[in-house]
């Protein structure tokens, strides 16, 4: 057992005005991850630390912090890794509601805002048939697990929340490339907009946090050839 | 019946106008952005040789001048460096943009058009000059 040094970041609504940081040693060896570390502080040091966690296994999606700075999933980042101080910061770019809790909000309003569903006029019993072909245009980007690390990365979301940001524009372009859905003319308004795809500048760090490897930057930027196209059909539509 | 009061008091922090200053990955674009920098003073003496040759040769002969003074070179080898450092990190983005074919080769493909097109246009200059 190794002891490491974790700076967890606190803040309570009814007392403090501006969240601060708290040091915490923690007991771990090669197998303790972030959350195991925080689970520790929250069960043997301070019952009152707020997070959120679920199913510890990279799939929820729910236990998002930064790392140093950096938008980690706490379930699949390791103390072994960290050499010194290890700080622990709720998600860049949302508000505080408590300690490592953020309001997702914002976040949820722009996945809704893009209609993530299959839209079309399909309405018999049959099944929907997709080939192998039709399945991998869009699989990649269905693994997303809406733990917002990528909005926590994007500058330019952390200086327009209006912007609907890399999960929102890779889930529309994941159903604007399934072979079933019939709906991109009616996500192409969210797209096209100034808050749509055009107010990325392909930083790429979403890509680089995805847990999931989505590369959502690549959406993003595949989402604004689309806009693209779209504009210029548009100018010859009567 | 009392309505209960929200204790909520969501923290929002702002994002610092030196936000890309703290970690290597948004230095990096900005300096990818920031190649455009030494581009415009390249594209400015072109602007210039163009305009010198159309006001005869003694212009041309002090654009001449003007471009082989040590600071000018400097400034065009950072412009070229520069658009190397550019081009490398679009043509690693443009397969990911519009995946036509396996990474590693449009990456190549992009590297061998750029250096065609390069030695098309050196052959072709230096036939004229």
């Amino acid at each position: 057992m190794t002891d490491y040094q974790l700076l967890i970041q606190r803040y309570d609504p009814e007392h403090d005005n501006e969240p601060r940081l708290q040091r915490f040693t923690v007991p771990g060896d090669h197998t303790t991850s972030v959350l195991d570390a925080l689970l520790y502080v929250q069960q043997k040091r301070d019952v009152t630390l707020g997070l959120r966690w679920s199913c510890r296994m990279a799939i929820c999606g729910s236990c998002g912090v930064m790392v140093n700075g950096i938008p980690k999933l706490g379930c699949k980042t390791f103390l072994r890794d960290y050499h010194s101080d290890i700080t622990i910061e709720p998600l860049a770019h949302f508000a505080v509601e408590k300690d490592l809790i953020v309001d997702m909000t914002q976040f949820l309003a722009h996945l809704s805002a893009i209609k993530p569903y299959l839209i079309n006029d399909y309405s018999g019993t049959a099944l929907h048939k997709q080939t192998p072909t039709q399945l991998a245009k869009y699989q990649q980007f269905s693994n997303c697990i809406n733990c917002g690390l990528c909005y926590s990365a994007c500058p330019q979301f952390g200086l327009n929340p209006e912007f609907l940001g890399p999960a929102a524009i890779t889930l529309a372009q994941r159903y604007n490339l399934d072979s079933r859905d019939n709906g991109k003319a009616a996500r192409m308004p969210q797209l096209n907009g100034k808050n749509g795809a055009w107010g990325c500048t392909f930083v790429g760090f979403c890509s680089d946090v995805c847990p999931k490897q989505l590369d959502p930057a690549a959406a993003v930027n595949q989402a604004k050839v689309e806009s693209a196209k779209d504009f210029i059909i548009s100018m010859f539509k009567p | 019946m009392n309505t209960p009061v929200s204790a909520r008091k969501p923290y929002q922090s702002k994002l610092s106008r030196s936000w890309w200053l703290k970690h290597n990955y948004y230095r990096l674009y900005m300096l990818r952005e920031a190649t455009v920098l030494p581009l415009l003073f390249f594209i400015g003496c072109l602007l210039y040789g163009l305009y010198c040759l159309t006001q005869g040769a003694a212009h041309w002969q002090s654009f001449q001048t003007f471009m082989q003074q040590g600071w000018v070179i400097a400034l065009n080898l950072l412009a070229f460096a520069a658009s190397l450092f550019h081009a490398k990190t679009f043509f690693a983005l443009f397969p990911r943009v519009m995946p036509l074919a396996p990474a590693w080769l449009m990456i190549s493909g992009q590297w061998l058009a750029t250096l065609l097109v390069a030695a098309g246009v050196l052959l072709l200059c230096g036939g004229w000059l």
